[in-house]
């Protein structure tokens, strides 16, 4: 088995003009799903979601404001994820609410876990 | 990290969380800093229930869900007034310190309270300088936590014509320099009767099978009668017709499941699988007819009493259909619709006296005061039914069809239409 990260973008746009009884079938729907992944195992960590404002620390050690990516690029959350495979872990990725809220999700291995 | 930030790993949510817990902060914070802000306390309400969305989603939901979106929402309003000038400031504030502010909120927050704020802001979205169709969207907007496009499905408008609707209603709000305040002794009966009339014009847009079945109306119902009662749990505003009103609501709402079928049809009165009118809510509502007593009976008593009739018989025949028509005729006594008019006009056929109804479906079609001539016809043909006159039940039908729009009514007329076939010649 190896481990995969999920990293979240976008969906920011749909958001906007959300309704507050969408709202609470969005929340219901992530819960739902990390409830499932958490039960059937191979979701090792929900993750988090990250926070649009941060600063970024340069090569010269100088700091900025940032990261300043377009909100459709910018990371919007994480989760741990453990599969047989990348092809295995993108199928659980299709599995997230993520692509129905109009974002996507990145699958990247981690590279120092390969066990076999 | 403060203790609302620590999650509970909770996986479920109290149903309609986010709808009523916007409606509560907008009415609360709308209250502390004034019917100016409405639209401020709006956006940053939403706001923060996106921060919720955001935050929760994946790391379950904290122990005091409502008090974490309340202190974000209080921050980003506070925010967003530091960076008014000084004397805009004071006059949100009400020259009260943000502490005082604060103190007051979550006092106007606290269970007991709470109920206060949201009748005011029922009276303020029901004032009588608006229109019908405009306090209704208020209240759908800023009571039930409904989108602008909900609304416009809700309403079967359109998405720009519910925003139109709302920002007009609010600049007439503002024009008239609204206190969000009770109503004084002196209007409260005036008022009262505005808010019990558009909270059963709210309850009939989700009721109504006119344009065929749609879940989100249903939540329109619901609404209406959790808003109605909130006035029953008020002293001054627990009347007897707010009573009857909530009877009334109770027993059309006992009928929601059985009105469509399996494959989301609607299925009429005649026809629906009794077995599935909710007893227990018709018991409730029965209860609140006892208790609404009062010296002369109003629409609502009328109304509730003929939903109980219907309630209480097992079938169509068994129906006491004198009882009915004894009752419209006391509410044409109050007002001479000619809604009223038609639906007696069936309970007297129901009842026997087919010629008389027929008579009264003539009158409202000479006096022209209908706006939907498609019930009148359908209306006809059910009495041309029970008086065994298929040809001219087959004629009334068919002008029915003609006019019908639903989709789901013109299936319905069919299907009649071809239960009248005439027999083939042998």
């Amino acid at each position: 088995m190896a481990k995969f990260m999920f990293l979240y973008r976008g969906g920011h746009e749909k958001m906007k003009e959300m309704s507050p009884e969408q709202m609470q079938q969005g929340v219901q729907a992530w819960m739902s799903w990390i409830q499932g992944g958490t039960d059937a195992g191979w979701l090792l960590d929900g993750g988090d979601g990250l926070n649009a404002e941060g600063q970024v620390v340069q090569s010269d050690l100088s700091v900025i404001d940032g990261p300043f990516a377009e909100s459709k690029e910018l990371v919007g959350g994480y989760s741990m994820v453990e599969a047989a495979d990348l092809g295995a872990a993108t199928e659980l990725a299709k599995t997230s609410p993520m692509p129905a809220a109009g974002g996507t999700v990145e699958v990247r291995q981690l590279s120092g876990h390969t066990s076999d | 990290m403060s203790a609302e930030g620590v999650s509970t790993g909770a996986t479920q949510l109290v149903e309609h969380f986010f709808r009523h817990e916007s409606a509560k902060l907008i009415a609360v914070l709308t209250r502390a800093f004034g019917f100016s802000r409405l639209d401020l306390v709006e956006d940053k309400v939403q706001e923060s229930m996106l921060a919720a969305m955001q935050a929760w989603r994946q790391r379950g939901v904290p122990t005091n869900p409502a008090g974490w979106i309340y202190r974000v929402a209080r921050n980003r309003i506070l925010d967003a007034l530091r960076r008014e000038e000084a004397h805009q400031r004071a006059l949100a504030l009400s020259h009260q310190t943000e502490a005082d502010v604060e103190l007051l909120v979550t006092e106007w927050l606290s269970e007991d309270q709470l109920p206060d704020s949201l009748l005011r802001m029922i009276f303020v979205c029901c004032h009588p300088a608006l229109d019908r169709r405009s306090q209704i969207a208020m209240t759908l907007k800023i009571l039930c936590g409904f989108s602008l496009a909900e609304i416009a499905r809700g309403l079967l408008v359109s998405t720009e014509a519910a925003k139109k609707r709302v920002q007009r209603a609010k600049k007439t709000l503002a024009q008239q320099q609204v206190e969000i305040d009770l109503p004084s002794s002196a209007h409260l009966q005036a008022r009262l009767s505005v808010v019990q009339e558009v909270l059963y014009l709210m309850f009939n847009e989700g009721y109504s099978t006119s344009q065929g079945i749609e879940p989100l109306r249903e939540d329109i119902c619901e609404e209406a009668a959790r808003l109605c009662h909130l006035l029953c749990e008020h002293r001054a505003f627990s009347t007897p017709s707010t009573r009857a009103l909530m009877a009334l609501m109770l027993f059309h709402a006992s009928r929601l499941e059985a009105r469509v079928d399996s494959q989301g049809a609607v299925v009429l009165l005649a026809d629906q699988d009794r077995s599935k009118w909710d007893r227990q809510l018709i018991a409730v509502a029965d209860s609140w007819l006892e208790r609404s007593k009062g010296e002369s009976p109003s629409r609502f008593h009328l109304e509730a009493a003929i939903a109980r009739v219907h309630c209480q018989a097992d079938c169509v025949s068994s129906t006491d259909w004198g009882l009915i028509v004894r009752l419209y005729d006391r509410l044409l006594a109050l007002n001479p619709s000619p809604l009223y008019i038609l639906n007696r006009a069936v309970a007297r056929g129901e009842s026997g006296e087919v010629d008389a109804a027929l008579a009264d479906l003539e009158s409202i079609r000479t006096g022209r005061a209908m706006s939907n001539y498609s019930l009148l016809d359908c209306a006809a043909g059910r009495l041309h039914e029970l008086a065994d006159n298929d040809a001219a039940a087959r004629e009334a039908y068919t002008a029915a069809l003609s006019a019908a729009v639903a989709p789901h009514e013109q299936a319905l007329l069919r299907k009649k239409l071809e239960q009248l076939l005439p027999d083939e010649p042998a």
